[in-house]
């Protein structure tokens, strides 16, 4: 069984977002792997637990240079790692554009029966990737999954939450997963895990015929958060300050 | 045949506020831009008297098969409707369904997608966990948004009913995942949904240290929700988590109790109205980005909080 998975860095949110000179200042930025994409690979790795015969191949459209930042993939215990170097991009269908040419280059013409990717990253939040990468491979998907289930006739039984409740589905492989918090709890990488990794494979692909982006970034600029607070004294106040403000 | 088309969502056959409230807002612009009147595509059937008044097209595919979300049958219906109003703007109130049914779509139709944004008029989104505000432009034949809804309410405005036209249904060749069942929480509202929302941290102490937040929060006809650290203590479920690994509220109050204020929580609440913060450390960060705050102990504090909100509801 061939599970693929498809992770990016984010900025630590620990690290420091700043601005300077009307730009993002990425001198105190320290990347990690996008924490949505440590469920999808946990995921995976349960899934290759339960199979058995399954190799988990973890794709990123990203600098060959970060690849000491991915290995941490193969160190909770991925298999292959598949980097694609393609234009710097934020267009979420340049990207999924770009993995799906990824997949062909590694799969040809068939596609591995179980795709994860995480539901969103947490830099820039469109959470459309794994939407449209299902569509370009024409596979169906279900986003924000909480809960996988493999029945022993290979049903999946999944669960995601949703605006005042929760879905259940049924589905089938092949199928694209995006995970959702809650999924289950990665595991840590061990100090074996780290040294396996390094005598894992790595493959560095190059995007050619990169579609043109459909969304472009405009404009960036800090958000304005900080609020005068008005402190009160006592509940009685308080109560006061919310109504003079009305919103009580 | 109209510019813009609205995604009205329903659940169990009622229309949901985010979708209603979208739909006015995308009217009202519209409007202003002399592009009316708007249509809307709805599938599933839904309550009697329940389909909204706004003048032009609601394409409906009533058919009990589509009560229940399904990604290629819905899918194939916006088609149908964008296809038949050659419609050039499509919305979508963000949300679980558009996050699912969205990136399909944009695809087929070779759109631009344009998700999370402030406003059907131009694409504004937090990023970075809220520390920056990023604006995206569109380069596309057809654009797709997905709308967050915001602090502040919408009015709805009357009017006559839509003119109806039926779509059938087509069923796709692989319908995809199935949705067997749909189980909604009774009592509380949806933390992303509410307009008030009394969340609570580390601070509340335990599970049962909510129950003045969930007292408080159906006495203003709120929701509660919580901090990760709260979630993973396993006092609330991950679905009432606010952050930037939970939801985002659109709340117009806010009454953050025993939350510290960590970024990952504040990417959760930068499109909510008004901040109270109840916090026993006066330099916690909560209160920098609080409209009122009140440095107490929670637990003495919500009780005679929630005793003169009482009162004043007599
Ligand atoms: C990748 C990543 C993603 C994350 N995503 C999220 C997210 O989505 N949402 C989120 O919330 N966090 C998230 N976090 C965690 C975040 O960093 C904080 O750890 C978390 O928000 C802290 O929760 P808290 O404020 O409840 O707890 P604490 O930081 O421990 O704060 C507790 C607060 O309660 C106050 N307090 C204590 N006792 C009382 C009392 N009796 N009365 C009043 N006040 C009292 C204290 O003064 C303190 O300010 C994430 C972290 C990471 C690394």
């Amino acid at each position: 069984m061939e599970i693929a998975v498809c992770v990016t860095l984010v900025p630590d949110t620990a690290s420091v977002i700043g601005f300077r000179d009307g730009a993002l200042d990425t001198s105190r930025i320290s990347e990690v792997l996008n924490p949505y994409d440590e469920y999808a690979l946990e995921e995976a790795l349960l899934m290759r637990e339960r199979q058995g015969d399954a190799t988990v191949r973890v794709f990123s459209v990203a600098p060959a240079s970060k690849k000491p930042l991915l290995q941490k993939a193969l160190a909770m215990g991925a298999d292959r790692l598949v980097i694609v170097e393609g234009p710097e991009s934020c267009d979420p269908w340049q990207t999924a554009s770009i993995l799906r040419e990824a997949f062909r280059a590694v799969y040809g013409e068939a596609v591995p029966e179980l795709v994860l990717c995480g539901r969103e990253s947490t830099d820039f939040r469109s959470g459309e990737v794994p939407g449209m990468l299902a569509t370009l491979l024409g596979v169906p998907s279900l986003s924000g999954v909480t809960k996988l289930e493999a029945a022993p006739d290979g049903t999946l039984r999944l669960e995601r939450e949703i605006e005042g409740g929760l879905e259940r589905f049924e589905a089938r492989l092949p199928i694209l997963l995006s995970a959702e918090k809650g999924l289950n709890t990665p595991r840590k990488t061990s100090m074996k895990g780290v040294m396996e990794a390094r005598k894992k494979p790595v493959e560095v692909l190059s995007a050619r015929d990169v579609p043109e982006p459909r969304v472009s970034l405009e404009s960036l600029r800090p958000a304005e958060r900080h609020k005068e607070c008005r402190m009160a004294g006592d509940v009685r106040e308080l109560v006061r300050l919310l109504r003079k403000g009305e919103v009580l | 045949m109209g510019r813009h088309l609205v995604f009205l969502e329903q659940r169990e056959g009622r229309l949901k506020d985010a979708s209603l409230d979208l739909l006015s807002r995308v009217r009202e612009m519209a409007g202003l831009r002399g592009e009316g009147p708007i249509a809307a595509v709805l599938a599933g059937p839904v309550d009697e008297g329940m389909l909204p008044a706004a003048a032009g097209t609601l394409y409906h595919a009533a058919d009990p098969s589509l009560g229940l979300y399904g990604r290629e049958p819905y899918a194939a219906l916006v088609e149908e409707a964008v296809r038949r109003e050659g419609a050039a703007e499509v919305y979508f109130a963000e949300g679980a369904l558009s996050a699912d049914l969205a990136p399909l779509l944009s695809v087929r139709l070779r759109a631009a997608l344009l998700g999370g944004c402030g406003g059907p008029d131009g694409c504004l989104r937090p990023v970075y966990s809220g520390a920056a505000l990023a604006g995206f432009r569109p380069d596309a034949e057809i654009r797709i948004h997905s709308v967050a809804s915001s602090a502040g309410r919408q009015e709805r405005g009357g009017g006559e009913p839509m003119r109806v036209v039926e779509l059938p249904v087509s069923a796709g060749a692989d319908p995809g995942p199935v949705l067997r069942e749909l189980v909604m929480r009774v009592g509380l509202a949806d933390v992303g949904e509410a307009r008030v929302v009394v969340a609570g941290g580390r601070g509340v102490g335990g599970a049962e240290g909510f129950r003045l937040l969930e007292e408080l929060a159906s006495l203003l006809g709120g929701a509660v929700g919580a901090s990760r650290a709260a979630v993973d203590l396993g006092w609330r479920p991950h679905a009432e988590q606010v952050g930037q690994t939970g939801r985002s509220v659109s709340a117009d109050l806010y009454i953050a109790c025993g939350v510290s204020g960590a970024v990952q929580h504040l990417a959760g609440i930068a499109r909510a109205g008004t901040v109270v913060a109840i916090n026993t450390d006066p330099h916690a960060p909560i209160f920098a980005v609080a409209d009122y705050g009140f440095v107490a102990d929670l637990h003495t504090a919500l009780p005679a909080f929630i005793e003169a909100v009482r009162e004043l509801r007599k």
